[in-house]
């Protein structure tokens, strides 16, 4: 909605390197990414794969540290936070959607969805119930509440996720490609389902993907490669960019 | 708070059924209560049926004896024989020590000690009832009852010796001649010539010398016996093991000396050999369901019968063998004419048969023997090295037999014998320097001269007491052919026997241990200390043990026998922990990535601790409970089923025929609690490696 400049960014990075050490070989993950994003913000990291959209999110979702440079995820520099106060911080602050779901298999969807309002410990159980039948309402599978996992498609789990991702209201919410494991228009709407949620909720959502109708959706397509940020453009920009380099290639 | 639980219980319980490691674990853990449980359970009541065994016969709770012995009390006996006591030189000084004690019910006197007892040979006996007769004669004259009795005798010995050369005859066809003592084969030539019979009546008492010097010997001796018994106050005894009971005969009569013989040993010493064994066989057939055809040991017995029928020969004067003969004839519907080859096929008993000629043979041949070489109310001679060395007789008269309600089959509680405590402290042998003294008072005082050792000793060992049983530690010490000393021994052998001594004299003395009965056993370490205290304020260097300590190598056995099935059990469980903890590793690494989702969109460290422990725990209450179960449901089949004993030795561990063992809430709370042990043991390294898991893991994609 309201793009906010003046707003303090909810992710800030500054300088950050990431290097991966396998054995002997020292990895560059990622080589001196800035990066800021405002609050209500919906943006889509684009790069072909192995560019470092996963290392990038991990290190904005505090599951993981940078080697050097400085991560600020709510006005928090996240090497300064002991081991608890970072998963805290995943807890209230962000939400995770993961490429392949990640739903507990043996809890149904309702449970699912509940879970890290359990872990939260704020809310009461009726408000808990209602907190999550709005939320299965809202990504439409208030029906399937007493489900398992493994009873519904691929889409219906990913909606799950979603579901819970934003159960908590975070500020954030970190998506790495999660419509990779889908077929195109049940990723088509699972983006819609985020972006809808993102207009009504004000939520911000940063998700990688390295399909183009995908990033369509976003404000903002921040490209990568080889570890580092090529640019920040909008996404008819970032169509046309990545044609051009399909051409060039 | 409540909601964090739930589901932790949740998933844990969803999870129970889901994996087929949890089955594995859940599977272990099942067997492993059952096995606490049914195992606890049996152990605790074969040790509680055993430490009733002990406790109820001889040992009582506690023992106390002196704190100077050289060995450890040990009532059953030990590998080495009799342990070395010091006596306690005063029972009545003792006994007000120890009853002090507020949970003291009663204490009762004991030493236990042991003789060799022979049974003499039948000649023998035989000849001593002939010369018993004539003696009569020499002393009343002879009426025609005494005559008819001397004449019956008299044959039956005829009817012996010519037994013997039958048997002299069979075994000179086996040896050769060189083996056979040319002087032996004359002396019996000589008693079967009627020259011999025909001169009897001239000089009887030098005829019945030529026979009891060179006849008798002739056979071989009768069964050495090793008698163990346990001089008591008989009636304190009586009173405060309330397992006794008197089967044959009656109790001691109060304050008198006198023996109760055990059941056990009583049937298996001193019954006629013939009847044991077909009692035995009887026994295996009827309780083991073992045949005849099939069992060597039966199959043995069989045989013995058939071969070994000397000893119902013997016993039998012309009168009564004639009649025997007449009625195995009848039986077996045989014209043999030899008693001995009648016997002999009688004996061939096959399991067809066995049932009917085993009554047959109560009914037909019992009443003309003697079944039992002891008769309730017979007097018997005990002899025995004396703590000082030299040898002590004392006679007295057996009572009755008796068991220990349970413990009938049992050898361990049936080969000690009761003899009252002023026996036992003769036969002893130790006499304090007090009671010495006060001996020598009585004695003045009742106008009795002091009878020397030697003439006590003779005059103890009286022969004419009509004894069938002669228990000796050396035969052949005293010489029974040397003249009777009557007049003061006579009398002072009478005087033992009749006389009842009062519960001071029976207290007032030497005893070796002192048996506790307690009122509350379950603070029986509590008193043992207590009286420990107690003795030693008294100026008495006590040493107090409890009944499994007194019971020596038994109370080791049972101990040795409890510290293997917990070892047993230890080592299962430590299998158990091992398998646990490796199913809880795979079982951990199949749940990385969930593990890890839930690190990464909140849920701290503790939090997957937790539900991993909650896992196993309701795993091990589920399953442990399913087991726990299980065994109450075993147990409380066995419980009114039984167990039986099937072997004898076991009667003493199961404390009667069958073990009907009991499920306590100890039993079910020690599994349980081991359950808990176990798995949450078990779980503690996966758990800690489940902590471990990054959030990163989440993110894995590759399975
Ligand atoms: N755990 C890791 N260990 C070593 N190298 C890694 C690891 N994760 C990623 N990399 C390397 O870092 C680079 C960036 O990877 P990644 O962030 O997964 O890219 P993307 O998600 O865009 O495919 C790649 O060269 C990859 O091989
Ligand atoms: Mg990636």
């Amino acid at each position: 909605m309201n793009s906010g400049v003046a707003q303090s960014p909810i992710v800030s990075i500054s300088q950050v390197t990431k290097d991966y050490t396998l054995g002997k070989v020292v990895v560059p993950a990622l080589r001196g990414v800035d990066l800021q994003v405002h609050p209500g913000e919906f943006i889509s990291i684009a790069g072909p794969s192995g560019s470092g959209k996963t290392t990038l999110l991990n290190l904005i979702g505090c599951v993981d540290t940078a080697t050097a440079g400085v991560v600020r995820v709510a006005g928090q520099d996240t090497k300064q936070l002991s081991e608890r106060q970072l998963t805290n911080l995943r807890l209230h602050t962000i939400g995770f959607i993961f490429q392949s779901f990640n739903l507990v298999s043996v809890l149904s969807v309702f449970q699912n969805v509940e879970f890290p309002l359990l872990l939260q410990r704020k809310l009461d159980k009726v408000q808990r119930r209602e907190r999550v039948m709005q939320l299965l309402e809202q990504v439409g599978l208030a029906h399937h509440a007493k489900h398992r996992p493994n009873e519904l498609s691929g889409g219906q789990r990913q909606r799950v996720a979603v579901a819970r991702a934003l159960v908590t209201r975070p500020q954030l919410v970190l998506a790495d490609e999660p419509t990779a494991n889908l077929d195109s228009v049940t990723g088509q709407n699972i983006i819609d389902l985020m972006k809808e949620l993102n207009q009504k909720e004000g939520t911000t959502f940063i998700f990688s993907t390295h399909d183009a109708k995908v990033m369509n959706h976003a404000n903002a397509v921040v490209r990568l490669a080889d570890g580092k940020i090529l640019d920040r453009l909008t996404p008819a920009e970032a169509t046309r960019a990545m044609a051009a380099g399909a051409e060039a290639h | 708070m409540g909601g964090h639980l739930r589901l932790l219980m949740q998933v844990a319980f969803r999870n129970l059924f889901t994996s087929k490691i949890n089955l594995l674990i859940g599977g272990i853990i099942f067997f492993g209560t059952l096995l606490v449980v049914v195992g606890g359970a049996l152990l605790d009541s074969m040790d509680d049926a055993m430490s009733r065994s002990i406790i109820g016969s001889v040992a009582g709770h506690l023992q106390v004896y002196s704190d100077e012995s050289k060995d450890n009390l040990s009532l059953y006996g030990d590998w080495s024989g009799e342990p070395d006591l010091t006596v306690l030189d005063d029972f009545s000084r003792l006994k007000p020590v120890l009853e002090k004690h507020p949970n003291v019910k009663t204490v009762v006197p004991m030493g236990t000690s042991g003789a060799m007892i022979t049974s003499g040979n039948t000649v023998d006996l035989t000849l001593a009832r002939l010369r018993d007769l004539y003696k009569q004669r020499a002393q009343k004259g002879e009426s025609p009852a005494l005559r008819e009795g001397i004449d019956s005798v008299k044959a039956h010995v005829q009817q012996m010796v010519a037994l013997m050369e039958q048997q002299k005859d069979k075994s000179r066809e086996l040896l050769s001649d060189a083996a056979v003592d040319p002087q032996e084969t004359e002396a019996l030539a000589r008693a079967r010539s009627d020259a011999f019979w025909n001169g009897f009546e001239q000089d009887p008492f030098g005829s019945l010398e030529f026979l009891e010097n060179r006849i008798a010997p002739q056979l071989p001796d009768g069964d050495l016996l090793d008698l163990r018994y346990v001089g008591t106050d008989l009636d304190a005894f009586q009173k405060s093991f309330d397992r006794m009971e008197i089967v044959d005969g009656q109790r001691v009569p109060q304050g008198k000396r006198g023996m109760l013989m055990s059941k056990f040993f009583y049937e298996n010493f001193l019954k006629l050999k013939s009847a044991l064994r077909l009692d035995n066989i009887k026994q295996e057939r009827d309780v083991n369901h073992k045949l005849i055809a099939e069992d060597p040991q039966l199959q043995r017995w069989v045989k013995e019968n058939q071969t070994q029928t000397r000893e119902i020969l013997f016993q039998l004067d012309p009168i009564k063998a004639r009649i025997a003969t007449e009625r195995l004839q009848k039986a077996l519907g045989s014209q043999e004419a030899s008693l001995e080859k009648l016997l002999s096929a009688f004996f061939t008993t096959t399991d067809e048969n066995f049932d009917e000629r085993y009554q047959r043979f109560y009914q037909d041949l019992a009443p003309l023997l003697e079944l039992y070489r002891l008769r309730m109310g017979d007097p018997i001679t005990i002899t025995a090295f004396t703590r000082s060395g030299y040898v002590q007789s004392v006679n007295m008269r057996v009572y009755g037999t008796y068991q220990f309600k349970g413990l009938e089959k049992s050898a361990m509680a049936g080969l000690i014998n009761l003899m009252d405590l002023m026996s036992f402290r003769d036969l002893y042998g130790y006499l304090t320097a007090d009671r010495k003294a006060e001996i020598a008072d009585l004695q003045k005082g009742s106008g009795l001269r002091e009878v020397s050792r030697a003439d006590a000793e003779e005059s103890l060992f009286g022969e004419g007491s009509g004894n069938t049983l002669v228990a000796d530690a050396t035969p052949g010490l005293i010489e029974d052919s040397k003249p009777f000393e009557g007049g003061m021994g006579a009398l002072r052998r009478e005087d033992l026997a009749a006389r009842v001594y009062s519960q001071d004299e029976i207290e007032k003395g030497v005893a070796l241990s002192a048996a506790v009965i307690l009122k509350d056993p379950e603070k029986l370490q509590q008193t043992l200390q207590e009286l420990k205290q107690a003795g030693t304020d008294a100026g008495m260097k006590l040493r107090v043990v409890s009944w499994q300590t007194a019971a020596g190598f038994m109370g080791q056995f049972v101990l040795l026998a409890k510290m293997v099935l917990y070892f047993a059990v230890f080592i299962i469980f430590v299998v158990a922990i091992v398998i646990i903890n490796n199913a809880m590793m795979m079982a951990t690494l199949q749940r990385v990535r969930e593990v890890g989702t839930m690190r990464a969109i909140g849920a701290q460290r503790s939090f997957v601790l937790s539900m991993v422990l909650v896992e196993t725990v309701v795993l091990g209450l589920v399953f442990g409970a399913g087991g726990a179960l299980l065994g109450s449901g075993i147990m409380a089949v066995l419980n009114s089923a039984g167990i039986p004993a099937g072997n004898e030795a076991l009667y003493f561990f199961f404390s009667g025929p069958r073990l009907h063992p009991t499920l306590s809430a100890g039993n079910l709370l020690a599994a349980f609690v081991i359950v808990l042990v176990v798995s949450a043991i078990s779980t503690l390294y996966p758990a800690f490696l489940a902590t471990r898991v990054s959030p990163l893991q989440a993110m894995q994609t590759d399975e």
